[in-house]
């Protein structure tokens, strides 16, 4: 398995405004398989997906990636694993305004403080390909248009070869067929690339892709097939 | 780097703004440390050109200065004899008002009575040294602007003194008035005799030539402080460096801390600016610098990245401005302005402006370590 959660606690607030947003949740998802965590707004998905990111620090639990344990690391700890074995999509695509679609790909070596080389640039320029995205890739965000900066997100997703992809409702600003196409996308994506990916998402359905769903409410996962 | 220079050039235009404004403080600096310098040069430019290593004051409590000090001729035969001085020489200084034979003004000058053939005689650019003529003087070439030439005679006022001109140097000033070089004989007799000289057929008293305003040192290495202090006790001079022997004309210290505290202002001023400007554009930048961090962009490769933005602003600014400062300075030293700049102080002054720039900074740029990965979600932190 490449993600497992155990167990998973997370409160958030102090004294009176403490909220339980994730209450003893368990799963996992092994590679290659794109798990869908679904309900409706502030039930406790992008919780899960927090937590499970090291973005923030389960209460209770345990959180293991490629069977190694992120409960308990410091911070600069859990920003070396994700920058070594996650990759995020975001809900608004989240790209960096002053990079072009191969930079953003390019930043993701650079992070691990090395100049890209033309191997780097050659693979980013493969990813954007996968995505369709090979002829926009000298464009900047703001040249793009919402798809177009969601495969852009996508493609920079598995610039790191990473174990674990999480995905935060990625067609939130999407309409129907666009919102559709980028699930299918990350669903083939996730085989080809023998990732385990962990999608959040509202939107019932763009489940067809997912190769098992979540159903969460509460904090609690309620349901799973 | 890799987002810094894309963030240059993707927000080119307030990146040129700011650094137009580092150029114009850039520009500031450099141009006033070059007017300073050469306000200074003006005021002690007679002071700098001396062959001396030390000078010597009356010693009488107060601090060294020009017209307080009055020194009599049993200390500098006294300096004369101490074993480690190579030379010392009596000096006059007094300023007086003058004007040509034409009555037209020359406006104030300052007699500096010297023994002719001494270590204090300058080098004439034109015309010959002292001691042919009783009465003849090597004026500054400021006074050749003021209408003066070669072989011209001007009288002091008050005194009613005679005086020909029979050289000619470089703009020697002190305290920005052109100094005159006078046999020391003739300074004595024009400072203490007499105006218009002696009555006829008398002669002035002996006594007069026992006076004179300071004493020109040149002493050896090993002439140390201490045996610098035991000599003004037993001689009754206090002796100070040529360095310090500047701060003894007037309103050069007064210069320097004014120019000195317009320096400070605009370095305090430049850091706060930079710091203004970094501390806007981190705001500004807190999802994407959540967003990096998600993507596990440690603090460190952010504070690097940012901090290599400000070098980049910051040289740059300093180098066009500097450049100007110094392009524009040029044009004024050759028309006569008062400008100088040195190498040692265009590097100091760009050092000190880039570091006001990092120090400014730094406190902006502290912003990104509390920035929480966790917006990048979406999420208020």
């Amino acid at each position: 398995m490449s993600l497992v959660f155990e167990h998973v606690s997370l409160e958030l607030g102090d004294g009176d405004q403490k909220v339980k947003a994730l209450d003893d949740v368990s799963g996992s998802v092994s590679p290659g398989e794109l798990a869908a965590v679904v309900g409706p707004s502030g039930v406790g998905k992008s919780s899960l997906l927090a937590v499970c990111g090291g973005l923030r620090s389960p209460t209770d639990g345990e959180i293991s990636i490629n069977e190694q344990s992120i409960s308990g690391l410091s911070p600069a700890q859990l920003t070396r694993i994700r920058r070594d074995y996650i990759g995020f999509v975001f809900q608004q695509s989240n790209l960096v305004p002053a990079l072009t679609s191969v930079d953003q790909l390019l930043l993701v070596p650079s992070l691990r403080g090395r100049r890209p080389t033309a191997t780097d640039r050659e693979h980013a320029l493969a990813l954007l390909a996968e995505v369709d995205m090979s002829h926009r890739a000298d464009r900047r965000p703001d040249q793009l248009s919402g798809g177009e900066r969601q495969r852009v997100g996508i493609a920079r997703s598995l610039m790191s070869d990473p174990m674990v992809l999480l995905v935060d409702e990625p067609t939130s600003m999407l309409d129907h067929a666009r919102g559709h196409a980028i699930v299918e996308l990350l669903a083939t994506r996730c085989v080809e690339h023998k990732v385990a990916a962990l999608m959040v998402t509202h939107d019932a359905t763009m489940l067809d892709s997912a190769s098992s769903v979540m159903h969460i409410k509460d904090g609690q996962i309620t349901q799973e097939h | 780097m890799f987002i810094a220079l894309r963030d240059l050039k993707f927000a080119k235009g307030r990146f040129l703004l700011m650094g137009l404004v580092v150029a114009l403080v850039a520009f500031l600096m450099t141009f006033l440390s070059g007017v300073a310098a050469g306000l200074i040069r003006n005021n002690i430019s007679g002071l700098i050109q001396l062959d001396v290593t030390h000078l010597s004051f009356e010693y009488n409590n107060n601090k060294p200065s020009y017209r307080n000090s009055m020194i009599e001729r049993e200390m500098w035969e006294g300096w004369q004899a101490l074993p480690g001085v190579l030379s010392a020489e009596p000096m006059g200084h007094t300023m007086f008002g003058a004007r040509q034979m034409n009555d037209a003004p020359l406006d104030d000058v300052v007699l500096w009575g010297i023994q002719p053939g001494s270590f204090l005689e300058p080098e004439v650019l034109e015309g010959e040294a002292l001691g042919r003529l009783e009465n003849g003087v090597i004026i500054s070439e400021l006074l050749v602007d003021r209408g003066l030439k070669l072989g011209d005679k001007f009288i002091l006022d008050r005194v009613l003194t005679e005086l020909e001109v029979v050289g000619i140097v470089g703009e020697h000033t002190i305290g920005h008035v052109p100094i005159v070089y006078t046999p020391i004989r003739k300074w004595q007799e024009a400072t203490y005799g007499p105006p218009g000289g002696p009555p006829p057929g008398e002669v002035l008293p002996d006594i007069l030539y026992d006076f004179a305003t300071i004493i020109a040192l040149q002493v050896s290495q090993d002439f140390n402080q201490n045996r610098m202090e035991n000599a003004d006790m037993e001689l009754g001079t206090l002796t100070i460096d040529k360095v310090d022997a500047y701060e003894a004309s007037s309103g050069y210290i007064e210069e320097v801390r004014t120019v000195q505290m317009i320096q400070a202002f605009l370095t305090v001023i430049s850091a706060v600016v930079i710091g203004a400007f970094f501390t806007v554009w981190t705001i500004q930048r807190t999802k994407e610098i959540g967003l990096i961090k998600a993507l596990g962009g440690s603090s460190a490769y952010l504070l690097r990245d940012a901090l290599s933005q400000v070098i980049i602003l910051m040289v740059m600014g300093t180098v066009v401005g500097t450049s100007i400062a110094i392009w524009l300075g040029g044009g004024i030293e050759t028309t006569g302005g008062f400008f100088v700049l040195d190498r040692d102080t265009v590097i100091a002054s760009s050092i000190l402006l880039i570091v006001a720039g990092l120090i400014g900074s730094a406190l902006s740029i502290r912003l990104i370590t509390r920035v929480d990965p966790i917006i990048a979600l979406g999420r208020e932190q």
